[in-house]
């Protein structure tokens, strides 16, 4: 056989084709922000941290934070450029630092996304069965209104409907715009009529003492998680160079404006002094307090439809991480396989079975869903996508350093960025650890306090154990470590997933 | 887009008026792409059991399959080479797409061309296989499109469940062709469908160790339609 030498003078049409079936920005950032769930965050976390936590300097935390991850996604999207992989972190940290870390760091992302996941259950359960207590006058208990919701997102998970892009895009957008008219209108009314900006002051994060702000560093970054989910579509985008990081950028910089607002002006509008109080008493109250007219009556409905949508969304994380892994064969291949209408039915089961056994727990101890599920397992999420991110930080200084030429990319995307980003987050995450008790609201020394934290330590050094394990005794299995989908691909080919500019 | 078939297979039709009208054969058209598709389709009904686009990227995999059976062109690592000088064979979507690969200007990723012929492979092969008669359109209409594609004999539509059989099981009567179609069947998601009608001693053991003795090119193509579907069920665009 010989190469044929092909004709026609214009650009290939194939390519051209392709790329219009390709993703631009706005698809991309509709992706991640249907994961971050705004009203979520604004209406279930800002309360809670505010009550649980006892500290005032939540909405500068949320830009501070904003301002670390900025400079962590610089490497972070540079990297997404030369690794294309739709399980993007740990696929990173196994190209960057090694296989086994890349499993440990694929595990400590399993439990923190299903942690996230699980706990949403805890803030959708109570939510639901107010809303239905006062609007149709069906009194069930939290968990019973849990369960139906994660029997619909089993079902959702086993027949592949999918909530589509733009019944997704409407509920987002109008949760924005709620967010922010409770915002705007928060902050026309402060409490004595003076406008604080106090709790927006950096000043304010330490003037308790570091540890104060590990805790308030961890509640903002659980607010931003989602935001590192757009390498995960970077086999899918028009232009993997620029659509991902301008999608990652963008939902940085919107997240960071609609959650320090939203804070800010709760914090301002009650009183700062007053605001840690009406948080323990009116919960999400506190953000549809702001504003008047149809704002109460509607923001609750969103809050519902909001959390049901982030916890669908971190169920596909969840199921994806696994189904990644089962393709690597690095967890059992059945969990890589697909079902019917290709359903990754093993994968999606096996997380559903999880929120099951969890909601089981909660519903028979009778512990407080909003606070012990929700926010407990919520933060320890954040805690975990912390973690995660300081470890992906080093995988990218560990990725240009090893490849001659660094691909190109500039000393402040390969080296200076993601050094400074490793340093602080790896500050953020000791803080958090040490100062556990604070986040979570309970006494130090509370088995709590290190259970949670600890469970990451677990997972990172079964993951590192089982990756050195199929070092010696599955090499095959091995080399194909953070390949993904494309692991079967790796006998055939160099160990890069094959992509060619379009 | 094809016409008639020339596969001799189908020549065996009816005389109706002077006109020829093909009937379908227990045998298939011996076409991959062909028998992906009835196997991809509830033999009765003809409702899919596959999501489109994994269904679109199968039978890509499919159409370039039968190509590389037929020694027109082999997938390698980053290109797609075609062999000079080779019979001319085929039909008319075969040589299509055989047009398509020889009228690029870059060599392409085999990747990429999956990709491509996805976007257009379910309505092309559904039209060459009502072309050959093994297809009609028939039923209500649909909110969406037109009339479902509906097999017209439903053993012959089951054929290709049967042809696989030997590539899951032990057995004499294994041929490249069956191997070949069963590694891209499983490629795309249909091996619990295949599994579903398998012998009872079929494992899945057995069809990798069918599918790692195929030649190169073949298995480089079934890996590249694994992946690629892999990674669209990952980014839930199937």
């Amino acid at each position: 056989m010989s190469r044929t030498q092909t004709r026609g003078t214009k650009p290939s049409a194939v390519s051209r084709a392709l790329a219009r079936d390709r993703l631009g920005v706005p698809a991309v950032l509709g992706f991640v922000l249907a994961g971050v769930a705004p009203l979520t965050v604004a209406a279930g976390v800002i309360p809670t941290a505010y009550a649980t936590t006892g500290l005032t300097s939540i909405p500068a935390a949320f830009l501070v934070v904003a301002v670390i991850l900025g400079v962590f996604a610089a490497g972070y999207v540079a990297m997404a450029r030369h690794v294309t992989n739709a399980g993007a972190i740990y696929a990173f940290v196994a190209r960057g630092i090694g296989r086994p870390a890349g499993v440990a760091a694929a595990l400590v992302a399993l439990v923190a996304y299903s942690f996230l996941q699980v706990g949403l259950y805890g803030a959708l359960g109570p939510a639901a069965a107010s809303e239905a207590a006062t609007h149709l006058g069906v009194h069930a208990p939290w968990w019973q209104w849990a369960l139906g919701a994660w029997a619909v997102i089993t079902v959702l998970g086993l027949l592949r409907v999918d909530i589509t892009g733009w019944v997704l895009g409407v509920l987002l957008s109008a949760e924005i715009v709620v967010i922010l008219a409770e915002t705007l209108l928060g902050l026309a009314r402060p409490a004595g009529d003076h406008l604080s900006f106090a709790t927006l002051s950096p000043a304010g994060l330490t003037a308790g003492g570091f540890g104060v702000f590990g805790v308030l560093a961890v509640v903002a970054a659980l607010g931003f998680v989602g935001f590192e989910q757009a390498p995960v579509l970077g086999e899918e985008t028009r232009d993997a160079t620029r659509t991902i990081p301008m999608a990652t950028y963008l939902a940085l910089g919107l997240i960071a404006v609609v959650y320090a607002g939203a804070a800010w002006a709760m914090a301002t509008h009650t009183g700062d002094a007053k605001v840690v109080a009406a948080a323990a008493a009116q919960g999400p109250g506190l953000l549809f307090g702001l504003g008047g007219g149809p704002l109460p009556q509607i923001a609750p409905v969103l809050f519902v439809t909001s959390l049901f949508a982030a916890a669908l969304a971190f169920h596909n994380s969840c199921w994806r991480y696994v189904f990644a892994l089962g393709r690597e064969n690095v967890l059992p291949a059945a969990l890589g396989r697909t079902g019917a209408n290709n359903i990754p039915k093993a994968a999606s089961l096996t997380q559903s079975v999880t929120g099951l056994a969890v909601i089981a727990v909660y519903a028979v101890t009778g512990l407080n869903p909003m606070t012990k599920l929700f926010f407990w397992l919520g933060t320890a999420g954040g805690l975990g996508v912390a973690i995660l991110l300081t470890v992906t930080a080093v995988a990218v200084i560990a990725f240009f350093a090893r490849t001659p030429g660094h691909h190109g990319e500039n000393a402040w995307r390969r080296l200076i960025a993601p050094a400074l980003a490793a340093v602080l987050l790896a500050g953020i995450v000791v803080l958090a650890v040490q100062h556990y008790h604070t986040l979570l609201g309970v006494a130090p020394g509370d088995p709590a306090a290190w259970i949670l934290p600890a469970s990451y330590g677990v997972a990172a050094t079964a993951g590192l154990g089982w990756g050195l394990i199929l070092k010696f005794r599955r090499p095959g299995t091995y080399a194909t470590i953070g390949l993904g989908a494309h692991a079967v691909t790796a006998h055939l080919t160099p160990a890069t997933s094959e992509r060619t500019p379009s | 887009m094809p016409q008639m078939s020339n596969d001799p297979r189908v020549a065996a039709s009816r005389q109706t008026a002077g006109q020829s009208v093909p009937v379908p054969q227990l045998g298939g058209t011996g076409r991959v792409a062909d028998d992906m598709y009835l196997m991809a389709h509830n033999d009765l009904s003809g409702k899919p059991y596959l999501q489109p686009r994994a269904l679109g990227l199968g039978l890509a995999g499919g159409l370039l399959a039968e190509l590389m059976l037929a020694g027109r062109i082999d997938a390698r690592p980053g290109e797609i080479v075609v062999a000079e000088g080779a019979p001319r064979v085929g039909d008319d979507l075969a040589r299509h797409v055989l047009g398509l690969v020889l009228s690029e200007r870059e060599p392409l990723a085999v990747a990429e061309w999956l990709l491509f012929l996805a976007r257009t492979a379910a309505g092309d092969v559904a039209r060459r296989l009502a072309t050959s008669g093994y297809l009609a359109r028939a039923g209500e209409r649909r909110r969406w499109g037109g009339k479902r594609w509906v097999p017209v004999d439903a053993d012959c539509a089951f054929g290709p469940l049967v042809r696989v059989r030997p590539a899951l099981a032990r057995s004499r009567h294994l041929t490249l062709y069956g191997a070949c179609l069963a590694g891209l069947a499983d490629a795309c998601g249909l091996g619990p469908r295949m599994f579903a009608y398998a012998p009872p001693n079929a494992t899945r053991r057995y069809l990798d160790e069918v599918v790692a003795r195929l030649d190169p090119g073949l298995r480089y193509l079934i890996a590249q339609t694994q992946a690629a579907v892999g990674s669209a069920v990952l980014s839930q665009r199937v």
